[in-house]
């Protein structure tokens, strides 16, 4: 019963994003005992951002990229042309499934594609928009 | 066979070529041309197939309009219709190339990308967040299907991922 009062209270600090002292004092009730409450503040305070940080990331979302990797390979014939000189990147990115699914054993899975100069081409152009957007909206 | 159909022919034949997918074109064409000529399908049809031949083993081999115009006199035309279809072949040939080219084997191609990017407002473990990500849909080509991939990115992936781009781009700009 206790840890889960504890658990209660620290969970309501974090979902109310509280970082003051004076807040988190005020959610103990009147008669509570005086060093208690100020140790127990305390270590909340302490804790607060890092339980906040392990909350967000381990929100649902989408599957996360968690590495990429990539080469760049020259073709240099097929057995439609036996002489040429192509470049071509291979990209390889690990996915990690959403965490709030898997637990404590993530599903990282990769996946490689192949990518010609002209989709690179086109990749970084959308890229560029996309920064350009993410620019202008932290400008404003 | 005299000149004009046989640059007609020729015609027709470099036109299927360059765009492979026409097979019915082709076929209607061909037909077309037969009729008109007063020559029998059956015998067009296999002298077509051994004239395709050579352009193919040609396209693999690289080989210049001069030595594709050798062949076909080895092969017996004569030099007239052999130089028209050299002459046909280098206007031809970049076509064709970046056709073979574009057919060669490529493993998970990517097809397209799409992307939105938000803000995260709130969870059930926070009550207000204000995080902004960015999700991307990838559309791979696996054998003949297609996958769709969808990922999530924080900001600094984002521009270390924009970063590894633009890197593999001048790697391959140095290479071409």
């Amino acid at each position: 019963q206790l840890v889960s009062a504890l658990h209660n209270l620290t969970r309501h600090v974090v979902y109310r994003g509280l970082t003051r002292a004076e807040d988190i004092l005020s959610l103990f009730p009147e008669n509570f005992h005086q060093n208690l409450k100020n140790l127990l503040t305390k270590i909340i305070l302490e804790n607060i951002s890092a339980w906040r940080n392990e909350a967000q990331a381990s929100q649902i979302s989408l599957p996360r990229l968690v590495d990429m990797d990539w080469r760049v390979d020259i073709k240099t014939s097929s057995d439609s042309i036996s002489r040429m000189a192509v470049p071509t990147c291979l990209l390889q990115l690990k996915i990690q499934e959403d965490v709030a699914l898997c637990g404590n054993s993530p599903v990282v899975s990769a996946l490689t594609m192949e990518l010609s100069k002209e989709t690179l081409d086109t990749m970084l152009e959308g890229l560029g928009r996309i920064r350009d957007q993410l620019s202008a909206v932290a400008n404003k | 066979v005299s000149s004009q159909q046989f640059s007609a022919l020729t015609e027709v034949l470099f036109r299927f070529l360059t765009e492979p997918k026409e097979v019915e074109r082709f076929l209607t064409q061909l037909s077309d041309f037969a009729t008109m000529n007063k020559i029998s399908l059956g015998p067009l049809k296999n002298i077509v197939k051994s004239i395709l031949l050579v352009p193919n083993g040609a396209l693999k081999r690289n080989l210049s309009s001069e030595q594709v115009r050798a062949d076909f006199i080895a092969l017996g035309l004569s030099d007239e219709k052999a130089s028209y279809f050299a002459e046909q072949w280098k206007v031809n040939s970049p076509t064709l190339t970046r056709l073979a080219v574009g057919q060669t084997l490529m493993i998970n191609q990517l097809i397209d990308m799409e992307w939105k990017f938000g803000v995260t407002a709130g969870s059930s473990e926070l009550e207000k967040v204000g995080s902004i990500f960015l999700q991307l849909k990838l559309v791979i080509k696996k054998g003949s299907q297609m996958e769709n991939v969808y990922i999530e990115l924080t900001l600094p992936q984002f521009y270390s991922f924009l970063h590894e781009m633009e890197r593999v781009k001048t790697s391959l700009e140095s290479f071409s």
